[in-house]
């Protein structure tokens, strides 16, 4: 009997009891973030082996860089990018152009603003999106546009993503000099002939990316590309010295097809050290196949403070068509004098430390500042330094009616 | 020599690939650090420009790839 009653009376607590009340007033939050990155970059190089003058020469430069990245989540799929900068260039080849030294070919600007839009399907993992954009300085224009789609699997493991980008440049020089291209700049010597019969460069990259997750401490992606480039390949203002002490324009092949291959692993061993191992073979038809290994050693002195001493070491061959000065053969169809595009071996070692915080009042979360610096030597004499500085912020914002507080 | 080169890490890297583990969410606490990122994040992608500029090959995983400058 007794046994019945605690039933009974457990039956009807049971009905009469709510573990929660339904909230009718309770509004789903959308929130929209921004993602803001400003990079400011020094650039520094001397060497002996000017283009401009046929393979010898000072090859002293230095460039301001300034750049912004904006991403602007509307929502959970949508995502609006803007990228744009500013490239002051100092360069003493240039003025060797016309053997008149003055500031004004001495400086150039470069100029260059992107936009994009992605959208996401979030239960297929899939994500697509298409950009488009422009850069402008006084000898070079491009107008550049691209798709791009990924996907990732429900566990996020395993991501594929494909991208197609093209850009259509315009080689004329006087674009920042009364505001209309005017023609091909040849060295001031040559000028009486008219080197090249087309002003145009076309370049199309296709990239892949297959990105893996290993374990819990390791993930290794891999990246295959391919481009191909036409159009005028070459420097209209680089000059080439022959044996017979002749001398011309630069001359290269009109077509370009490049094969690179690019393997990342990153590792997190312990407690505080992350390894980041990356690997690159490529192959162009233009005669240059090269490596590049890079080293990235992140140790996380605290939950805020990270250092990473990294080093990277490349090779490769020269292109066929490159000779030193004076070597090249009038009878030769082709010829550059272009030490960018010979044998050499350079090895690039550096630092950055970076300070996360990601802290803020509000909605504003200062994220990270880094500050990063390289030094580049090549075996061909050049020596360059680099300084780069990284500071990032997010902003978040809610959208749509706030929550009506549910007091008894 | 050199194609024996690309199939010998093509071979490794799918070796490598079929020993995967399979990690929740809440096990990607490393994965998900700034400094496990795929690709060239932060400062790193200036320097990809330079070397665009001052070396033959490009892409691979570069932030930089062939076109839109006066560079190889």
């Amino acid at each position: 009997m007794k046994k019945r009653y605690i039933a009974i009376g457990l039956l009807a607590s049971s009905l009469a009891s709510f573990g929660q009340r339904s909230d009718s007033t309770y509004r789903k939050k959308k929130l929209s973030a921004t993602d803001v990155q400003i990079i400011m970059s020094y650039y520094t190089q001397d060497n002996d082996h000017s283009a401009v003058t046929g393979g010898t020469g000072t090859e002293d430069l230095q460039v301001y860089a300034t750049q912004f990245t904006v991403d602007y989540q509307t929502d959970s799929l949508n995502t609006f990018h803007v990228d744009g900068g500013l490239d002051i260039i100092s360069s003493a080849s240039t003025d060797n152009i016309d053997y008149v030294q003055s500031s004004a070919s001495k400086t150039d600007v470069r100029s260059h603003l992107n936009a994009g839009y992605s959208r996401s399907i979030r239960r297929k993992g899939i994500t697509a999106g298409a950009n488009t954009g422009f850069s402008i300085e006084s000898d070079y224009s491009s107008f550049n546009t691209g798709l791009f789609f990924s996907k990732i699997n429900s566990s996020q493991s395993r991501e594929i993503s494909i991208a197609l980008q093209m850009f259509f440049d315009d080689l004329r020089w006087g674009r920042l000099h009364g505001g209309k291209p005017e023609k091909l700049i040849y060295p001031v010597e040559l000028r009486s002939v008219e080197w090249f019969d087309h002003y145009r460069r076309t370049s199309y990259n296709l990239d892949l990316s297959f990105y893996r997750v290993i374990n819990r401490r390791m993930a290794i992606g891999v990246y295959p590309g391919l481009a191909y480039q036409s159009g005028l390949l070459s420097t209209p203002f680089h000059r080439v010295y022959f044996s017979d002490r002749s001398k011309r324009v630069e001359n290269l092949p009109g077509d370009r097809f490049k094969i690179p291959i690019g393997v990342q692993l990153n590792t997190f061993i312990g407690g505080r050290w992350i390894f980041r191992t990356y690997y690159r073979v490529y192959w162009d038809n233009f005669g240059i196949f090269s490596n590049t290994i890079n080293l990235e050693a992140a140790y996380k002195m605290s939950g805020r403070f990270t250092v990473t001493p990294f080093i990277r070491i490349y090779g490769q061959t020269s292109a066929d068509d490159f000779k030193n000065y004076g070597d090249h053969d009038v009878s030769e169809e082709f010829y550059t004098s272009d030490y960018d595009l010979s044998r050499f071996e350079s090895i690039k070692p550096g630092v950055s430390v970076r300070f996360a915080p990601y802290s803020g009042s509000g909605p504003t979360t200062f994220n990270a500042i880094e500050l990063r610096y390289a030094f580049y030597r090549r075996s061909d004499g050049m020596e360059a330094h680099t300084a780069t500085l990284v500071i990032s912020y997010t902003k978040v914002k809610q959208k749509g009616p706030r929550n009506i507080s549910n007091k008894p | 020599m050199r194609i024996r080169s690309i199939y010998k890490i093509l071979v490794i890297i799918s070796l490598g690939a079929t020993a995967c583990e399979s990690v929740r969410p809440y096990q990607r606490v490393y994965l998900n650090d700034y400094e496990m990122k795929p690709g060239q994040p932060g400062s790193r992608k200036f320097e990809e420009q330079v070397h665009a500029y001052r070396e033959g090959a490009t892409g691979g995983g570069s932030s930089k790839g062939s076109g839109g400058c006066g560079c190889n």
